[in-house]
């Protein structure tokens, strides 16, 4: 098998711009079957942006996407059904279905998707809740009646439904205190080996970075700078880098990544 | 073609050699469900051990339907033999198995009709206290604000006055307009019968002057305002810009409130008087063309006939028509709750609610000018 083969998300030349502010200038990147990649980068350097590109909800300028071997910007629904059945998401705030319940969230892709029995469907989506390191009484419970680190591990839940081979995360610690920060790195972490999944992770997060992530794709200046494991990544030289991994943040979060 | 699309077909099987092993290969993964279950439905000769160790890829639902296998032949765990590297995952998807807890217990049928009648009867008196309390909160906001100009937010009541009345116009008048030609042919039909076809004048004058004009602008803001405001009040609750008003010591009711119905007390009346010229040239035009009563006749036997009364007893009702609409969408923004069923929920309330009460008050107050023989 080609190269070209293990990597399941390809990026190239891609270019976005709104109106005369330009986002991304001739992107290019690589996450290859089975990694944790992590993207990171400053406030609006189009870091969601470029996963929404990838999901096919905007429209790149110019440049070519492909996921799982399939061009993810073509529009024979053939394709974008194979992308969308094998990708699980995560949004930011989980956007879970604010008037169905954690199960009925969780069963929304089972139902549109397969033909298999209710019973069937319900004992699959109870393992997946209980899978992203939910109690099974949560299920019952309306998304309004869960805290903040609940509602990301339902929303996992749901990424999950399909048994998906690529899932993408949206800052998934964001708005965790630290313990349920850690214990959410160990959840994709555990999941991710148990299911054997690639990881596409947008963080602001450096101990995320250090934990989970077997490479780090920083993206500055429009394009990504660098692609690679973190400790290369940390010694790369570019301001921005310096800064981010530098910094008092990034000083102790290595600090406590060499303590482990 | 791409390796991603290269399935391989799931197969069980008795081990020729031991017969008492069942051996699992292919894929046992979610998009070959269908087939695993119909492998699961045929019965199999008693055995002591399943043989995973083929398998090519396994997920969590190829996992969970491993276990039920288990379950039914009456095997537990150590008698299945997996691939290491499928060994975590079903440890994990054994731990994720607990199956759904029971739901709490239903009433029976009659128990439960009674429940939500009791509930709907509870909720009618409370909702009805909440409106007048609210009434009464924003009355009090209204009196103490009146004596603080700096308070009166003058931009935002121009520019609710702008949404509501001025936006408003066209539609107001265009079906005004229509109705008031609707009642000319009506009056003209009914009236030709007794040759009395001159009195359309007086049937379109006063029921405009008097009802109409404000009480299809009233349902149409009802419409139009009402579902604005809840649905604007509403997602500034669910987006906590309701509690960050009240912890900078804003007071919401002065702050969101009190412009958006002093904005509707201040156009309603006008958006009615319009809708009642427009409603007047409807009938006119209908007069015109079809009855042969000039315009000049028409706006003659208008001077004549009727009194100025009944256009002040209409505009009278303006106000309080105003008030009702802009109480009631305020307050069922406020009512939302944090999902989107919730805001169309309370939306919907709001615009029912204001038509049927402006419906109501319009009868009452007919009563009650009638009573007064106004």
């Amino acid at each position: 098998m080609s190269e070209a083969h293990h990597n399941v998300i390809e990026v190239s030349n891609l270019s976005n711009r709104f109106g005369q502010f330009i986002v991304h200038d001739h992107l290019d990147l690589q996450v290859r079957k089975g990694e944790i990649i992590g993207v990171v980068g400053g406030s609006g350097s189009g870091k969601s942006v470029l996963m929404r590109s990838i999901l096919a909800l905007n429209k790149p300028s110019q440049g070519k996407i492909n996921v799982l071997g399939f061009n993810a910007l073509s529009h024979t629904a053939k394709e974008r059904q194979f992308i969308e059945q094998n990708t699980g998401v995560l949004f930011q705030n989980g956007a879970l279905f604010s008037s169905l319940s954690v199960l009925e969230n969780v069963l929304v892709p089972l139902k549109e998707h397969s033909d298999l029995s209710e019973q069937l469907m319900t004992e699959l989506a109870m393992v997946k809740i209980q899978l992203a390191g939910l109690a099974p009484e949560a299920a019952l419970k309306l998304p309004a009646e869960l805290s903040g680190g609940m509602r990301k591990r339902a929303g996992i839940a749901r990424a999950l439904a399909l048994d998906p081979a690529l899932l993408f995360l949206d800052e998934p610690t964001a708005g965790l205190d630290p313990i349920s920060a850690a214990a959410f790195d160990q959840l994709i972490l555990t999941i991710q080996k148990a299911l054997h999944l690639t990881v596409f992770l947008i963080t602001h997060d450096l101990d995320t970075l250090y934990t989970i992530c077997d490479r780090v794709a920083v993206i500055a200046d429009r394009k990504v700078l660098i692609n690679a494991p973190i400790d290369e990544v940390a010694a790369f030289d570019h301001p921005w880098i310096r800064e981010y991994f530098h910094g008092p943040r990034g000083r102790a979060a290595q600090a406590a990544q060499e303590k482990l | 073609m791409s390796s991603w699309l290269e399935v391989f077909e799931p197969k069980l099987s008795t081990d020729p050699e031991h017969l008492d092993c069942l051996v699992a290969t292919g894929d046992w993964t979610f998009k070959n469900a269908n087939v695993l279950l119909a492998l699961l439905a045929k019965p199999y000769a008693k055995i002591t051990i399943v043989d995973a160790r083929s398998i090519h890829s396994l997920d969590a639902t190829g996992s969970q339907l491993l276990l039920t296998l288990l379950k039914k032949s009456g095997l537990d765990e150590s008698q299945l033999k997996v691939k290491s590297e499928h060994q975590a995952l079903l440890s994990s998807v054994l731990a994720a198995s607990n199956p759904l807890p029971k739901p709490i217990q239903r009433l029976p049928f009659f128990k439960r009709i009674l429940e939500s009648i009791g509930k709907w009867v509870v909720n009618g008196y409370q909702n009805t206290l909440i409106l007048l309390s609210f009434l009464g909160q924003t009355l009090l906001c209204f009196i103490s604000n009146a004596f603080r100009p700096s308070h009166w937010r003058v931009t935002s009541i121009v520019f609710h006055m702008q949404a509501v009345g001025l936006n408003a116009v066209p539609l107001v008048m265009l079906l005004s307009f229509m109705v008031g030609a609707v009642v000319a042919f009506l009056g003209a039909t009914v009236l030709a019968e007794f040759g009395a076809e001159v009195w359309v004048v007086e049937l379109v004058g006063v029921s405009f002057l008097r009802e109409f004009g404000v009480l299809l602008t009233a349902i149409l803001l009802a419409g139009r305002t009402a579902s604005a405001f809840t649905a604007q009040i509403g997602s500034m609750k669910s987006g906590e810009e309701l509690d960050a008003i009240k912890t900078m010591g804003l007071d919401p009711i002065e702050l969101l409130v009190l412009p958006r119905i002093k904005a509707l007390v201040l156009t309603m009346p006008l958006l009615s008087f319009l809708a009642t010229m427009a409603g007047l040239l409807g009938g006119l035009a209908v007069c015109t063309i079809t009855l042969d009563i000039s315009p000049d006749m028409y706006f003659q036997r208008l001077n004549t006939e009727l009194s100025p009364r009944h256009f002040w007893i209409g505009l009278s009702k303006a106000p309080i028509f105003a008030v009702v609409i802009g109480i009631i969408g305020c307050l069922e923004g406020f009512k939302v709750k944090n999902n989107a069923q919730s805001v169309g929920e309370h939306t919907t309330s709001s615009v029912v609610q204001s038509i049927s009460l402006v419906i109501l008050l319009d009868a009452l107050a007919a009563m009650f000018y009638m009573e007064l023989d106004l």
